[in-house]
């Protein structure tokens, strides 16, 4: 499986205002959520590939994706052998149980699935193509820049700073355990849970050792010195390209939400699934979201212009 | 210029003080090595410099501490830190950004320097600690040499005029170990930086440094330069002076006419060549070819993923051996010996412990009779007690408890580990906890021990009575592998002697054939017996005494 850490790569889209980017994908999370429309929500997730493509971060995004199918095709299995509801049945169970009487699997509940795990896929894509092109001290760095307190920021980026190393420790202590005699992973439950306690002791106490010598090395390199105000020497500066390229990460989010307080943008599954097209003037809307969330692009492009010259 | 006077230092809790009544003066642009035993104060003295004692660490302190003519006690580390950098032993754990170029913008932020100039002292920081090539590389993808340099970096930005480093090079392998000590030689020749650094292994430093000063107890049992106070009487200080240095004093004593105490290989070969009158010849052979071998490695490959770390490694390890196992970092040395308790099985090929498999046990049904000690004693600790902790295992067999205690009693003895019978294992000094590992798994007397890098880091005397009780461990028909960098120790102990390069064997032979006439893997006297060879030295010479069994 590749790294799915950022890694500094000289694409337009890594080149964006990590402003935008998490603008934009922020956008892409919420309208997912809000909208039910599986067209909506393949415009949502189709628009995330060209970002894709263009950051050069397909292959790691395809892996992530195949993951994401897997949980995908479990919600839908899910969704058909616990929901009901739906007129269309497909197959039908010889038996009833107490309560929820004769199990059915409907086409209904299939289609709700595949949306859900649709939705999943655009907010799981969103996630890769952040985590991947904005740097995660830039993260911080925006974080920063909406006026949350450093010190907050500061620990959640140190804290996910030493994941790594915990990931280490636990190879490391188990290890410990296994050359002293302790089989890990024999025995019941119970005793492989006592196993596991005795594995997270030694973890803690590792952590607050490496905690310590964190704060040391901080305190020894001035950290907190009250005399004048932190300065952020990487801070993001919102030039006025980047205003605009802003505006228009925000755009789709924006616009989404009109579209669905207007009415647009739903859907009914059950009891039977609905025609999904739209009817008269209807996919005027649609278009304009596709319109909306690919004018990311050329601007992109244009930025790169603007900051060569 | 630092100044103590009568500085005494108790952590909270502690019964010893840390530190008792020292005095003590380092004039500006000098360069300071402090060692000793372990537990002798070093790091508390240390961190006296810059305020981290008595201000983060909390105590109580009586005495005056002054620095660059500030006042240690009333002035908090965040504002001594443009005065004195600190430099840590662990690599890792002094990194707190993700890359390069904010980990030394760091220190700078924090002080609210204006951006212009926090963009100069990164170029400067970079340039000066010679890793400009690794501006924008992200942390966790550096090497531990990488690391320990951009720790340095990052405290040079604040242009602070003493460097304090607490064995920083302790985590290292010897090539990097290099890299990072001449850097600071560097930084103290050029810059006239005064440079105080702690160090166990003096053979790497001793030439570079103006003066020497030695803790026991607290206390600083000697200070001088380094021909004074090593040419002095230093049995009793606990520190482990360089072959090279131990051979001349013994010559010293001897007819042989010296003209002072020589510091380097190269010092004692131009004093040798002047003074050598007669040479004895001597032959020497290696122990003959021993009994049957308790582990077969047959063509052995071992990949994490798609990368083979292990490449076809044959090896037989006889009964009783005492094998050392050498290599650069990442060379599969740790890797190899994993396989020998289960802790990996091999991808390909087949490790066999007195014919059997070991892809058909575990690690922990192996650990009875494979013992294996880790780089990291944490990595061991985890009972309540000392008691509890070397107990665990035999314990964990399901072994009488008046055998049991007996064991232990014994272990406890043998380590000098009594008084902290009841003690939390967490809370021991470094060298005390890697005792208590030690105890922890000798304990089940294992027929093949493992220990992986277990003289790093740690001080003269611990590294002596280990390898005596190895040596004896082994006597008594057990089989000793140990990984290690450390070329004097394995000239000293084993017999035998595996190079691995890239995950294959490169050389394997008796410790003789391995590593003499080597360049890089040679031990002192070696290099100096290879000089000497035009008259007469035997060129296979390893230690002190088979030197001076030809020339005394």
């Amino acid at each position: 499986m590749p790294e799915l850490s950022y890694r500094d790569k000289n694409t337009v889209i890594h080149a964006l205002s990590p402003l935008v980017k998490l603008a934009w994908g922020g956008g892409l999370v919420v309208l997912s959520l809000i909208f039910n429309h599986p067209v909506y929500i393949l415009i949502l997730f189709l628009s995330i590939i060209p970002l894709v493509w263009l950051a050069g971060v397909g292959r790691e995004w395809a892996s992530t994706l195949k993951f994401t199918l897997w949980l995908g095709l479990s919600i839908i299995v899910i969704n058909a052998l616990l929901s009901y509801h739906g007129d269309h049945v497909l197959l039908a169970a010889p038996f009833r149980l107490p309560v929820v009487g004769q199990p059915v699997i409907t086409l209904e509940a299939i289609a709700f699935g595949a949306v859900m795990a649709l939705k999943l896929a655009v907010i799981i894509s969103v996630f890769t193509l952040i985590n991947l092109t904005v740097h995660p001290d830039d993260i911080m760095a925006v974080l920063l820049k909406m006026r949350l307190p450093y010190k907050s920021v500061l620990v959640t980026s140190l804290s996910t700073r030493f994941v790594p190393c915990l990931v280490e420790d636990i190879g490391r202590i188990s290890d410990g355990y296994r050359t002293r005699g302790v089989q890990l992973d024999a025995g019941g439950w119970l005793k492989k849970l006592r196993n596991r306690a005795k594995i997270t002791i030694a973890l803690l106490s590792n952590s607050l050792d490496r905690a310590v010598q964190v704060a040391e090395a901080m305190e020894a390199r001035a950290f907190g010195s009250g005399k004048k105000k932190r300065v952020f020497y990487k801070d993001i500066n919102i030039s006025r390209m980047d205003a605009v390229t802003l505006g228009v990460g925000v755009l789709p989010l924006a616009a989404g939400i009109a579209v669905r307080v207007l009415g647009f943008g739903d859907y009914q599954y059950y009891p039977n699934l609905t025609s999904i097209g739209f009817g008269g003037w209807g996919w005027v809307m649609p278009a304009m979201m596709i319109l909306l969330l690919a004018a990311i692009l050329p601007l992109a492009f244009l930025k790169r212009r603007v900051e060569l010259d | 210029m630092i100044r103590l006077r009568e500085l005494s230092f108790t952590y909270n809790g502690a019964e010893k003080p840390a530190l008792n009544n020292i005095n003590l003066t380092i004039e500006d642009g000098q360069f300071v090595l402090i060692t000793g035993a372990s537990g002798g104060g070093k790091s508390t003295l240390c961190r006296v410099f810059n305020g981290l004692v008595p201000h983060f660490y909390g105590g109580r302190i009586g005495g005056k501490a002054e620095v660059q003519g500030m006042d240690i006690l009333e002035t908090p580390p965040r504002e001594l830190a443009t005065r004195v950098g600190m430099v840590f032993q662990d690599p890792e754990n002094q990194l707190v950004t993700t890359d390069v170029e904010r980990e030394i913008a760091f220190g700078l932020e924090n002080l609210g320097y204006p951006k212009n100039l926090i963009a100069r002292r990164i170029e400067e920081a970079l340039d000066t600690a010679g890793i400009a090539h690794l501006r924008f590389a992200r942390n966790n993808e550096l090497s531990g040499g990488e690391k320990q340099k951009v720790a340095i970096a990052s405290v040079l930005a604040l242009h602070p005029e003493v460097l304090v480093l607490d064995e920083p090079t302790s985590e290292l392998d010897p090539q990097s170990a290099e890299e990072v000590l001449r850097l600071l030689e560097r930084l103290n020749d050029e810059l006239g930086l005064t440079v105080i650094l702690i160090e166990q292994r003096l053979d790497r430093v001793i030439h570079l440094v103006d003066r020497l000063l030695v803790m026991g107890n607290g206390q600083i049992i000697a200070d001088g330069t380094p021909r004074k106070v090593m040419g002095g009487d230093s049995e009793g200080l606990g520190i482990g002076l360089p072959p090279v240095i131990r051979l001349m004093r013994k010559l010293q004593g001897k007819e042989l006419s010296l003209n002072g105490l020589p510091l380097t290989v190269k010092d004692a070969r131009l004093q040798l060549q002047k003074a050598l009158k007669s040479v004895k010849t001597a032959e020497f052979a290696d122990a003959g070819a021993g009994s049957k071998p308790v582990l077969n490695i047959d063509k052995v490959w071992f990949s994490y993923g798609e990368r083979a770390v292990l490449r076809n490694i044959n090896l037989e390890i006889e009964r009783g051996g005492f094998v050392g196992i050498m290599g650069r970092n990442a060379s599969g040395k740790t890797t190899l010996v994993k396989q020998f308790n289960g802790l990996l099985k091999p991808t390909r090929g087949k490790v066999r412990l007195d014919g059997a498999d070991t892809r058909k046990s575990t690690a922990a049904s192996l650990s009875q009779r494979v013992g294996y000690v880790f780089q990291n004693p944490n990595d061991h600790l985890f009972a309540d007690t000392v008691e509890d902790e070397i107990a665990f295992s035999l314990r964990n067999r399901g072994a009488e408890e008046k055998q049991i205690n007996k064991a232990v009693e014994e272990m406890l003895n043998e380590f000098e580990l009594g008084r902290y019978r009841k003690s939390y294992p967490r809370n021991l000094s470094g060298g005390e906890r890697q005792r208590v590992a030690l105890a922890s798994v000798l304990v089940g007397e294992p027929e093949v021990i493992v220990l992986d890098e277990p003289t790093r880091g740690t001080d003269y005397v611990l590294k002596k009575k280990l390898i005596n009780y190895l040596d004896d461990y082994r006597r008594r028909g057990n089989t000793v592998i140990m990984v290690s960098h450390d070329v004097e120790t394995i000239a000293e102990c084993a017999d035998r002697v595996v190079l691995l390069s890239e995950g294959r064997v490169v050389v394997e032979g008796s410790k003789r054939e391995a590593l003499s006439k080597a360049l890089l893997f040679s031990p002192q006297i070696n290099r100096l017996a290879q000089a000497l060879s035009g008259y007469g030295v035997a060129d296979t010479t390893l230690t002190v005494d088979e030197m001076l069994e030809q020339i005394g």
